[in-house]
């Protein structure tokens, strides 16, 4: 689908979506479906999903597990390519690109975080950082510098020499999300990020999170099953049998 | 390669217990090698040293000998014939005689050769002393080996009592694992009739002829009737059990090689199958595969080098203690062909987990546990 046919298609609601179309928005996800194997073995896991994020919006996808949050995550983040629709990113049409593409796209545009930190176990916190920049090529001192900030503001300076075994759940994520906005994304994509902490740590991570996404203009969207933490983002989008669905209830960040 | 060099040694660095595992297999491994192949060498120099070692680079023998100096029987005249041949620049009679001789400290067991002094066949490599004179009688070249028996320059050693003072000392020079004495052929024969009496009427019976050439070897052998002509090397080989032993060695080398393939294969196998979900995030987060995949050759070569250094080092200590009576050498040229071949196969025993690493799907890093 082109951007002419994006834009046109917003003209009329389609009454079937329940999701809302902000033209101007960075995230752009329109129809996509996901459909798993073929004949009667095809199981739809996602089913013309439509959502728009705006830069500096920190949205909560959920759903019980299973329902299709885990796909539309991934094909947002590029690792799962939609059996039909569309994603784009600013002007980038993300299903269009190729395997090789996406891998660079991945470095460059999304930073993610995932369920239990996943840092490189023998890389220290500092060097967790500095590895996704090499990624994609930035210069040593460059790097140096923005992953010392970015410890620093996370409260990790004195850390940064550890290695993750030596840092507390919270910490580690808190490495992650380090790790994560470390290129300057503009997608921060985050996958239940409490799974591997208690309540109030769960939280404070969270609430983080919310806060970096917002500060630096980015476009979050974090998968949950905790309700508890949606009062951190800014809108709700509920995944239910591989429909997606606008709930309204956000109490809004920071409350 | 900056971030695959990054993965690679760091993981080298934190984690060295499970490196030293893989270095330690591959430290037995290329010790093992090295030792068989300091035996490979000690057994083909000590067969083919006097063969090797003299100014003829080729060796004429009766066509029934199938190339062995002890089976080949000539007449001394032969040697003119061959000298005449065009091409052949020298022509030395050669005759072997494997018995057991008297030194300054007792028995020996030795390998006397009758030679032309100065003509084709004589030992080039004298470390002391001088090469006896054309026709000198009662004198004789002794190799290096014998001085563990006291055999020095100015000793004598004899065989059924016709005694040779030996002039000069050689190295490198042993026959089927004996160490040898360089003598004339007069001297020879009369040490050949006192030991072997029933030989004692072929008096100008010798064993083969020696020849420095730049000839066609087929063309010399036509010349002079019921011989054929090896290459000093070919004759080397042609020593009962030298081409044998070298197959054996070589063949237990290469495969214990490929074991070390195999090694560094499964390791790194069970490593990529263990770390499935830390590459899946790394993919995830924009590595490319090939990134991934250099990182293990990296880790598999460094691994195989660290082997290699472990390995010889303690093949040369092992070198030190081993028995004298054995006979191995150890060679730098083996060293470094070992080397490479086990650096080699840690490369190809990496490859192996290439597929495996580029099968790893990044979107398995997202929504694993619940």
């Amino acid at each position: 689908m082109s951007e002419q046919d994006a834009t046109t298609a917003d003209i009329g609601p389609d009454p079937l979506i329940d999701a809302d179309q902000r033209p101007n928005a960075l995230l752009q996800v329109r129809d996509v479906t996901k459909v798993y194997g073929t004949g009667h073995t095809a199981v739809t896991a996602l089913q013309t999903a439509t959502m728009s994020v705006e830069q500096g919006e920190f949205v909560a996808l959920v759903g019980p597990s299973g329902s299709g949050k885990t796909t539309l995550i991934s094909i947002i983040g590029g690792l799962l390519a939609p059996t039909t629709g569309s994603v784009h990113i600013g002007d980038i049409d993300v299903t269009a690109l190729s395997r090789k593409e996406l891998t660079r796209f991945r470095a460059e545009r999304v930073g993610f975080v995932f369920q239990s930190a996943n840092l490189v176990p023998f890389l220290t916190a500092r060097e967790n950082l500095l590895y996704v920049a090499g990624l994609i090529g930035s210069s040593k001192s460059v790097a140096r510098a923005r992953a010392d900030q970015l410890l620093e503001e996370l409260g990790l300076a004195d850390r940064a020499k550890n290695l993750p075994e030596q840092l507390s759940g919270g910490e580690r994520q808190r490495v992650a999300i380090g790790r994560a906005l470390m290129n300057d994304p503009d997608l921060v994509l985050v996958d239940e990020p409490t799974a591997a902490l208690d309540t109030a740590l769960g939280r404070q991570v969270v609430q983080l999170l919310g806060r970096e996404v917002k500060d630096r203009g980015k476009t979050g969207i974090m998968v949950t099953h905790d309700l508890r933490m949606v009062e951190y983002t800014d809108r709700v989008f509920q995944i239910l049998d591989g429909h997606l669905t606008h709930v309204e209830s956000s109490t809004g960040a920071g409350h | 390669m900056n971030t695959s060099m990054m993965l690679a040694t760091a993981e080298i660095r934190r984690g060295r217990g499970r490196f030293a595992s893989v270095v330690s297999a591959l430290a037995l491994i290329v010790f093992l090698v090295l030792v068989l192949g300091a035996l490979a060498d000690g057994l083909f120099f000590g067969a083919t040293g006097a063969v090797r070692s003299t100014t003829a680079n080729a060796y004429a023998f009766s066509s029934d000998a199938e190339g062995s100096l002890v089976r080949s029987r000539l007449d001394i005249s032969d040697v003119e014939k061959f000298a005449q041949v065009p091409g052949v620049d020298s022509a030395g009679p050669v005759g072997v005689l494997l018995t057991g001789g008297e030194g300054p400290e007792g028995e020996l067991d030795l390998a006397v050769f009758g030679i032309s002094m100065g003509a084709a066949g004589t030992p080039n490599t004298l470390v002391s002393g001088r090469i006896p004179e054309p026709g000198e009688v009662g004198v004789a070249l002794a190799d290096q080996q014998l001085d563990q028996f006291g055999v020095r320059i100015g000793t004598t050693v004899s065989v059924g009592g016709n005694s040779a003072e030996i002039v000069g000392i050689v190295s490198d020079t042993s026959y089927q694992l004996q160490p040898t004495i360089w003598t004339s052929i007069d001297t020879w024969r009369a040490m050949r009739d006192a030991v072997r009496p029933e030989l004692s009427g072929e008096a100008t019976q010798i064993n083969a002829v020696a020849l420095t050439t730049s000839a066609d070897l087929g063309d010399i052998a036509a010349a002079v009737d019921g011989t054929n002509v090896l290459t000093a090397e070919a004759t080397g080989l042609a020593i009962p059990g030298v081409e044998q032993q070298n197959a054996t060695l070589n063949s237990i080398i290469y495969t214990t090689l490929a074991v070390s393939a195999l090694v560094v294969a499964l390791f790194f196998a069970l490593l990529v199958l263990e770390k499935r979900e830390l590459f899946a995030s790394l993919k995830a987060l924009g590595t490319p595969t090939s990134r991934l995949g250099w990182a293990v050759i990296i880790q598999a070569v460094v691994s195989s080098v660290l082997g290699v250094i472990i390995g010889s080092i303690v093949a040369q200590l092992f070198g030190l203690v081993i028995p004298a009576s054995v006979p191995t050498l150890f060679r730098p040229e083996t060293l470094i062909t070992i080397g490479v071949f086990t650096v080699i196969a840690g490369f190809v025993g990496a490859l192996f987990s290439l597929r495996r690493i580029a099968r790893i799907d990044p979107a398995t890093a997202i929504g694993g546990a619940l």
